[in-house]
């Protein structure tokens, strides 16, 4: 090769270095379309899956995203913060079944209509009980209200079972609350194993999300007719004591001699670590059960919908969480969170999540061939028991009412107050509080 | 100092005399130097106070991104009386507290009359026994989670080893209370041995020469000496403590979550749930006020006391 004039080799190898290491730089600015963008999440056992589809998405797009991750109770505050500000600091919301409605009623997030008319959720993703929409007028969760947010994982309890002690003991998945009981009982073994290991510690949404299934799986409920407005407060009926005296039973009897103060993290533990039969939790931990790092009962456990009594379908609690644009971010970064969410809700992004861990909101990712690999064996009754999922609150004082059963049940289980007297109890504070909230309420004849 | 500057000085002096003689006998001098401590003083703690006071008679709703406050009196104050949790949290806040600092009292002084004794190796005893008031709460409430564990805690597997049964530490409610008290005298024994020790440490030596002199014995010497004399350090440390104890929030949070049922509640942490998770500004400002009352009102019966003290 011959020199140019004034430039040696060291000098052209020198440049081209730097032209790689800008270009290097530089390509995804090029390929950027829209402006960065900062969501605001919680740690969760989903989170990871949820960070490689991010990651998957800057790939694709060149389009920057930051995550802002937080405890449960932290994102919250921080998505109140930030949307109660002059200017926000997070572009999209990723908000819990216990919260969004105050998101959507406070007027904190933007439809997604309203910054591009023109988008469409795909008809195959997951509505949940339609809380993707909010009519303002009405103050429902409707769907004939405005689109608000796309989901981000359709999390409910399942329940998480033993399939090699049921293979031994050939027996089939309990579908009923008396089926559970006895399997329950059958496999208790303590302390080496408990028949099943349930959640009763007091936390932010914690012993009252795990207690849902079992309160609507027996026909209870909290409030009578929340999408008519009825807000006559209904826990405290022979449904509502029949399922929480179960709920204590199996505990006693059958469960863990520190229920009372389990939380999530412990009732993850004891099933990976063999020492639980069966846990009703989100669906959002399956893929800790066959990680051999974590794991002691790889390929062991199954899934199957929550029991319920014969007559009824199971009745998971929505325990979802939804991704809103903030009302208070310029139009940018507005339509930037828009243009995140339309990539976000395709099947094959879906499928990224699924692959990464996560719980697909599109169902056509449950039709796909994946759904029928062993290790995803948890989809198809996931897929069963999604249309049967209750949403618990459609109103934005949700906390309130949540702190009621969080405190109350968990005196329940503690043995500190009679079943009966705690579901009276609560069934009077929640009263109180949806009256002073002039909700149409009232309440039934106390147990 | 030499004549010359002394005379400058006092030229000074002279000087700055009539200056302030200008500004109206030094008053409007000192105003205007003492003005910029004082607009700092009100802005960063009588102005957040005022506006938490004034919050407690609002109730704060949102709508359209927008905040609306509407006057509601004193219904929020009139309402703590009937928050079941508050009365709890209200009653183990004071067993928390006195039971804690009574403990810690008790080890801190007895530690600190220990080690004023010892002449060989006293930093490394000093280090070990300040060692739990260094490590950040987060990391003592993992500790302790671990330590107090049902299913592979230390406590619970040396017990074991005894062939007594495992125990719930956190999770009953007969010994929630307890394990987190038992937690917080662990965390600041060592706050009080400090300040015990430097009071001991402190003390006049010719007084215990001539105790020694006049044949009293050990304990006579800590009875009639050592005690009456560390009773203003006692009393100032008993305060402080108090007024932390009160406080207590990170140790429940981390270990109990207030539970089980309200076992463990503790005003703090009821002001928490109210304030932040249920988002109810108004009615966690009023709690906010009560408990500033509580915390100040205590502040002064112990300070009083040791004006008391210190006349006796």
């Amino acid at each position: 090769m011959r020199n140019l004039p004034g430039i040696n080799r060291r000098h052209a190898l020198a440049g081209m270095g730097a032209a790689a290491a800008t270009a290097a730089t530089w390509r995804p600015l090029w390929a950027q379309t829209v402006a960065p963008i900062t969501i605001v999440i919680n740690q969760s056992p989903w989170f990871d899956s949820f960070r490689r589809t991010v990651e998957r998405y800057e790939s694709e797009t060149g389009n920057r995203v930051e995550l802002d991750v937080n405890p449960f109770a932290g994102s919250l505050e921080k998505q109140r913060n930030s949307v109660r500000a002059n200017e926000g600091q997070y572009d999209i919301l990723i908000m819990n079944s216990g919260w969004f409605t105050e998101m959507y009623a406070g007027g904190f997030v933007a439809p997604i209509t309203d910054i591009d008319p023109g988008f469409k959720l795909d008809p195959k993703v997951y509505t949940l009980g339609d809380t993707v929409y909010y009519n303002a007028e009405k103050k429902t969760v409707t769907a004939d209200g405005k689109l608000m947010s796309v989901p981000v994982q359709p999390n409910i309890p399942m329940l998480y079972y033993r399939g090699d002690l049921y293979a031994e003991a050939g027996l089939e998945a309990p579908a009923t609350f008396a089926e559970l009981e006895e399997n329950a009982r059958r496999f208790h073994e303590p302390p080496q194993r408990y028949g099943i290991v349930q959640r009763g510690a007091r936390g932010p949404h914690t012993v009252a999300y795990d207690f849902y299934p079992y309160l609507y799986g027996h026909g209870g409920g909290i409030f009578r007719d929340q999408s008519s407005g009825d807000y006559t407060v209904t826990l405290n009926s022979p449904e509502g004591r029949e399922a929480l005296e179960y709920y204590i039973r199996l505990a006693r009897e059958a469960g863990h001699p520190k229920t009372a103060a389990m939380d999530q993290a412990e009732v993850v533990q004891s099933i990976v670590t063999g020492q639980a039969a069966h846990v009703m939790m989100v669906i959002a931990a399956w893929s800790q059960m066959d990680d051999p790092n974590k794991s002691a009962v790889v390929d062991k456990v199954e899934w199957a919908p929550p029991p319920s009594l014969p007559e009824l379908p199971t009745a998971p609690g929505l325990g979802h969480w939804l991704a809103g644009v903030a009302h208070n971010v310029p139009d940018e970064r507005k339509r930037a969170a828009v243009e995140f969410l339309r990539w976000f809700q395709t099947k094959e992004a879906q499928l990224t999540t699924a692959e990464a861990g996560g719980i697909p909101v599109h169902a056509a990712v449950y039709d796909e061939p994946i759904a029928d690999e062993h290790r995803y064996r948890w989809m198809k009754p996931l897929a069963q028991a999604l249309p049967h999922a209750v949403n618990i609150y459609q109103f934005p004082e949700a906390s309130e009412v949540i702190a009621v059963l969080e405190l109350g049940l968990n005196r329940a289980i503690a043995g500190e107050i009679s079943a009966v007297e705690s579901l009276n109890g609560m069934a009077d504070e929640i009263h109180a509080i949806m009256d002073k909230h002039q909700y149409d309420t009232s309440q039934i004849e106390p147990l | 100092m030499s004549t010359a500057s002394v005379a400058t000085l006092a030229g000074d002096r002279t000087g700055g005399r009539k200056a302030g003689a200008a500004f109206g006998d030094d008053r409007l001098w000192r105003w205007l130097t003492f003005s910029p401590a004082l607009a700092l003083m009100l802005l960063l703690s009588v102005l957040p106070l005022a506006n938490l006071f004034v919050s407690s008679f609002q109730d704060i709703t949102w709508a359209g991104g927008d905040s609306t406050r509407s006057f509601v009196g004193l219904s929020h104050y009139r309402a703590l009386g009937s928050d079941a949790l508050f009365r709890a949290g209200l009653v183990n806040t004071f067993i928390f507290a006195f039971c804690a600092v009574a403990g810690q009292m008790v080890l801190g002084l007895g530690l600190a009359l220990l080690c004023s004794k010892v002449t060989r190796g006293r930093v490394l005893y000093r280090a070990i026994f300040i060692l739990p008031i260094l490590i950040p709460g987060i990391v003592i409430g993992a500790i302790w989670k671990l330590m107090l564990n049902y299913d592979f805690g230390l406590i619970n597997q040396g017990l074991a080893l005894l062939g007594v049964m495992q125990h719930d530490w956190l999770g009953s409610a007969e010994t929630a209370l307890l394990s987190v008290i038992v937690v917080d005298i662990w965390h600041w024994t060592p706050f009080c041995f400090l300040l015990f020790l430097a009071g001991i440490e402190s003390l006049p030596q010719d007084i215990f020469e001539a105790a020694k002199v006049d044949g009293a014995k050990p304990w006579q010497e800590f009875r009639y000496i050592t005690l009456p004399l560390m009773i203003p350090t006692i009393v100032v440390t008993f305060a402080f403590r108090l007024v932390l104890a009160f406080k207590v929030f990170d140790e429940v949070y981390l270990l109990t979550s207030g539970g089980p049922g309200t076992a463990t509640e503790v005003v703090s942490f009821t002001l928490y749930q109210r304030f932040f998770t249920e988002d109810r500004i108004g009615y966690g400002s009023a709690m906010s006020v009560a408990v500033i009352f509580l915390v100040s009102l205590l502040l002064v019966i112990a300070l009083s006391a040791r004006r008391g003290l210190g006349r006796t």
